[in-house]
């Protein structure tokens, strides 16, 4: 992975299409996590508003949608019923920006049996690739990026010294590859915050 | 801005407060161990406008003493700057200023 400035204020990244799979994976997983949008039926939805006022029982849903009042439970929930579906929304779209500008520079998943390279073409094999991110899909995509550091660092548990606990942990640990995720999604966020800065 | 109040926990205020609407609402911004101290700075800019020395004075705020409070006004301006900062991940809340 390797990000750097485009012309006329463009951020590329490069990404080996492991890393890309690696990144679609998150993103999917991101939606399935999100769910559908509200049906086309559903009056209240079609003006932004939900009966659900509870905090999320999942803590990296009520990580990514926290309680805006910490000490008034009926000014969360109203803050809540108003509020999450947009920013349910919001955090889908990105996901989806993040999505299609992979899915233009390595193909769409599930494409690749009709390349002539062979089954193993596309994102999952093949040759690195570049994406080339506007200034607003910089900020989708940042924006996605943080959502997908702030579920896997709450599934992990992440404190400040997570980055010790990391080294000291068995390489067979079941959290190693998403210990090894989490730092490099914070190693590309890191760089592409650099970018969009210097843009 | 200064810095945030020291106590944490909030008076619920009682009905005479609650008509006296010219008090200002705060939004505040929480440490976490997740978001970066770069991106912070990078949303405090990209949503309030503020210059690159007052972003990272109130990201150090938050990183150092647990929160900030990074905006204040009326209680529905700051319950819309709380949602686009949810929007951007970072965690923050509003209350009425005391």
């Amino acid at each position: 992975m390797k990000v750097r400035k485009g012309r006329g204020g463009t951020v590329r990244i490069r990404f080996e299409p492991e890393e890309a799979a690696l990144v679609r994976t998150l993103m999917e997983q991101m939606l399935d996590l999100l769910g559908d949008p509200p049906g086309a039926d559903d009056e209240l939805a079609a003006v932004g508003i939900t009966d659900r006022a509870t905090t999320p029982d999942d803590p990296v849903l009520a990580r990514l949608f926290p309680d805006a009042y910490r000490d008034d439970g009926e000014a969360a929930g109203e803050f809540r019923r108003y509020t999450e579906m947009g920013l349910r929304d919001g955090k889908r779209e990105a996901a989806g920006i993040v999505l299609a500008t992979l899915a233009d520079a390595f193909g769409a998943p599930g494409t690749s049996g009709d390349d002539a390279s062979g089954p193993l073409a596309g994102i999952e094999g093949g040759s690195p690739a570049e994406v080339e991110l506007t200034t607003e899909h910089a900020q989708a995509w940042l924006r996605a990026l943080n959502d997908v550091r702030l579920a896997l660092g709450t599934r992990l548990d992440i404190s400040e010294e997570w980055y010790e606990e990391a080294e000291r942990l068995d390489p067979s640990d079941p959290r190693m590859p998403m210990y090894a995720a989490y730092d490099w999604l914070t190693m590309l966020q890191e760089s592409l915050v650099q970018a969009v800065w210097q843009g | 801005m200064s810095s945030a109040p020291a106590p944490v926990e909030l008076d619920r205020p009682d009905i005479a407060e609650d008509v006296a609407s010219d008090r200002p609402w705060l939004a505040i911004v929480w440490n976490d161990p997740i978001n970066l101290m770069s991106y912070v700075t990078y949303v405090f800019q990209a949503v309030f406008g503020y210059p690159k020395v007052k972003a990272e004075k109130l990201m150090m705020d938050v990183h150092h003493k647990g929160r900030a409070v990074v905006a204040s006004g009326t209680r529905e301006e700051m319950e819309r700057d709380v949602e686009i900062l949810h929007s951007y991940g970072l965690w923050a809340t509003v209350r009425r200023d005391d």
